[in-house]
């Protein structure tokens, strides 16, 4: 039982550390972002399953974070505040020639990450870009500026 | 015959930056989400300081000493357990603890349901249950000027440990037990 609740917190609380610590998942996570979320999840499991190594704790835990996850889904698609708390919310980093100094600064990222979105999309300078935009899963996308 | 299947008309429901191109983005909810942020910020440190500092266990403000006003024990031990996480308790037994050659000690039940004993050192010579505890005694000679409990806490919560050497005065300990 007391497996169950584990399992249930734990998910919870790493959704929330990795909602809070940074949406840079994808292309533009950097190698110690790779070294926090897997630090974080191996240490959440260590707790999780403490000295119960039995296939029925592993059972319950994987049962209760499915059932967790499930709830999480179906919550966003009920509640539109709800998606927006979990995943965020698009945000403009670029928009006709202009930096968004306060979001770039608040969401910790440089000029740098929307060029290397660019160079994704062919474009060689930051003035071909009309929007840069970093998606809720943490992906910066670029809508090139017209010729 | 195949089910109809339903479709629906698309509507413009997601909000568009200068009338171009649709995003759904909502600042006003980002720019709240950001003070969020950084209250949790704020109470993530205060929590990494408060655990370095054994706040939370395991560190300089868990760590406690209590000794009876007779002089007949001084204990080690954690005011502050972690459910699960080992740890010691250490009993130094003054001149006045020896009685007839040998050295009595009584610890309430909680030692072994809440506070999950699991091994004492040096091994008593006897043990038996007297009420709501263990009595332990050390008639060999050399008996021990100390003993340690090594304890793996099973219950979260609070408990209330006492020990006495049987004739001399109790120590009544209150641990807290962190999930």
């Amino acid at each position: 039982m007391g497996g169950v609740w584990r399992g249930v917190f734990g998910y919870l609380f790493l959704v929330l550390m990795v909602r809070v610590a940074g949406r840079r998942p994808g292309k533009q996570i950097t190698p110690f972002e790779f070294v926090f979320v897997f630090f974080a999840g191996g240490l959440t499991l260590t707790s999780m399953v403490g000295d119960d190594r039995s296939l029925l704790n592993a059972v319950g835990l994987i049962a209760s974070i499915a059932l967790t996850h499930f709830l999480m889904v179906w919550a966003r698609q009920h509640w539109p505040v709800f998606g927006r708390i979990a995943d965020g919310t698009p945000l403009v980093l670029l928009e006709k020639g202009r930096w968004r100094p306060d979001t770039m600064r608040r969401m910790r990222l440089q000029h740098d990450d929307v060029m290397a979105a660019a160079r994704d999309k062919g474009l060689e300078r930051l003035d071909q870009i009309a929007y840069a935009f970093l998606e809720r899963n943490g992906e910066i996308s670029i809508i090139p500026a017209e010729d | 015959m195949p089910a109809d299947i339903e479709t629906k008309q698309i509507e413009d429901s997601v909000a568009k930056i200068n009338n171009e191109v649709a995003v759904g983005s909502d600042l006003e909810f980002q720019r709240r989400w950001w003070r969020f942020e950084h209250i949790l910020w704020l109470a993530l440190t205060a929590l990494v300081i408060l655990d370095a500092l054994g706040f939370f266990g395991r560190g300089w403000f868990a760590k406690a000493e209590a000794k009876t006003p007779d002089g007949s024990m001084r204990i080690e031990y954690e005011r502050i357990e972690r459910f699960g996480a080992p740890s010691l308790l250490t009993i130094h037994f003054g001149q006045n603890a020896v009685r007839n050659g040998g050295i009595q000690l009584w610890a309430s039940d909680s030692l072994l349901h809440e506070l999950g004993s699991q091994r004492l050192i040096p091994q008593a010579d006897r043990s038996a249950l007297d009420g709501h505890g263990i009595l332990y005694t050390w008639v060999a000679a050399p008996q021990p000027d100390s003993v340690q409990f090594s304890m793996q806490p099973a219950k979260v919560g609070s408990a209330w440990l006492t020990l006495r050497v049987p004739g001399a005065d109790q120590m009544r300990l209150k641990i807290a037990i962190f999930p």
